[in-house]
């Protein structure tokens, strides 16, 4: 089958998919950040300049897909991941699975 | 005809004369049944390779066609099992005939296929999918829960960093009251929709458009006169504010004649 690759339509691909991988490292980072905040051990001036640091750069990654028109894009990569990741937990967590897998298999 | 060693199957259906239903199969092809004793397999003679293409437009033909069979079939013999598209018989040597395979398949799962039909008979399958909207149920949500409104004064004084910091918990609580609303609403609608079905198939749901959220996707089977009932329930539903039905039908059972066991192409 061929892949049909338009200029714009591949740019918006690529940029989509390192848009979603920098949305994913940072919420990431946020569930770090937020486990600091919770624990305490962050003074009150920290915790000020870190959810600013995190206000800041959802605001840019926003910008940034808009500017370039792909927001689209980026979900469609984070929904297939989702799905995919659901898709795993679903086998791992349910055994009967495993069964219906080895009879569709054999 | 060397080639035509496979029987494409669109269903099976209750009757033992051998009947020929005219080319209405994919791509004009001959429909015509196999009998095996009161039943007999609704087919036409096909290579032996599945019907593939990239082209939307075509399958999208094919996929009709066989649609069309299923209710030419159901038409003349009343109840028919449904099969999936490209579900095609073949034989595994070259001692037996492609009827012969039929056939043979048809005795193996006499009674499997004796009790679905039982099972469908005056049935058939509809759609339901159940919507919510997101933003409207969000602002109720908002309005009745006493730690949203607290949360939402504490942000108003806060400066913009921790701000930032009590929103993305706002917004975790938000999600888990709408989950838990989520969930006592399905159990709802399921057990308003249940007494009216013989049988349901949980689907998974889909993501809907924009700001609609898909509640439930069932598939039902449904006796033909319990669709009025089903039809004004959902319309109940329907009617509450912030939902949505969507209800399509009648279908050809597929969701409640289980997997087909028969030799595939390519299994």
């Amino acid at each position: 089958m061929a892949i049909d690759i338009r200029e714009d339509n591949l740019k918006a691909g690529v940029l989509g998919l390192v848009l979603a991988l920098v949305e994913i490292i940072r919420d990431a980072l946020k569930i770090q950040a937020f486990k600091r905040i919770e624990s305490g051990i962050l003074s009150q001036e920290e915790c000020e300049r870190l959810g600013k640091a995190l206000m800041d750069l959802d605001i840019a990654l926003e910008e940034i897909k808009e500017e370039q028109g792909i927001i689209e894009s980026v979900q469609a990569v984070r929904d297939g991941l989702d799905d995919i990741v659901d898709g795993v937990i679903d086998r791992i967590a349910n055994p009967e699975r495993w069964q219906e897998e080895t009879k569709a298999g054999s | 005809m060397e080639q035509e060693k496979g029987r494409y199957l669109y269903g099976v259906a209750a009757s033992e004369r051998a009947t020929r239903l005219g080319p209405l199969g994919i791509e004009g092809r001959d429909v015509y049944t196999i009998t095996y004793e009161d039943f007999c397999a609704i087919v036409h003679n096909c290579p032996n390779e599945p019907y593939q293409s990239n082209d939307e437009e075509i399958v999208k033909s094919w996929v009709s066609a066989h649609q069309g069979v299923l209710d030419e079939a159901k038409e003349r013999f009343g109840v028919v099992i449904p099969f999936g598209f490209d579900t095609i018989l073949q034989p595994g040597d070259e001692a037996t005939s492609p009827d012969q395979v039929v056939k043979d398949w048809l005795k193996g799962d006499y009674e499997r296929l004796r009790s679905i039909m039982k099972k469908i008979r005056d049935r058939d399958e509809y759609g339901v999918q159940i919507f919510y909207k997101s933003s409207l149920i969000g602002r109720q949500i908002a309005e009745q829960s006493k730690e949203i409104q607290k949360l939402k004064a504490e942000i108003a004084m806060k400066s913009p960093g921790m701000a930032y910091i009590y929103r993305q918990d706002l917004e975790k609580v938000a999600k888990a009251e709408m989950e838990k609303l989520a969930d006592s609403w399905f159990k709802d609608c399921y057990g308003r929709i249940r007494p009216d079905c013989d049988d349901i198939v949980i689907e998974k749901t889909r993501k809907a458009d924009g700001d609609r959220v898909m509640l439930l996707n069932l598939s039902c089977l449904v006796h033909k006169e319990k669709v009025d009932s089903l039809g004004r329930g959902l319309e109940e539903i329907n009617n509450m504010d912030g939902f949505s039905v969507h209800f399509s039908g009648p279908w050809p059972p597929y969701s409640f004649v289980a997997r087909a066991v028969v030799p595939v192409k390519g299994e």
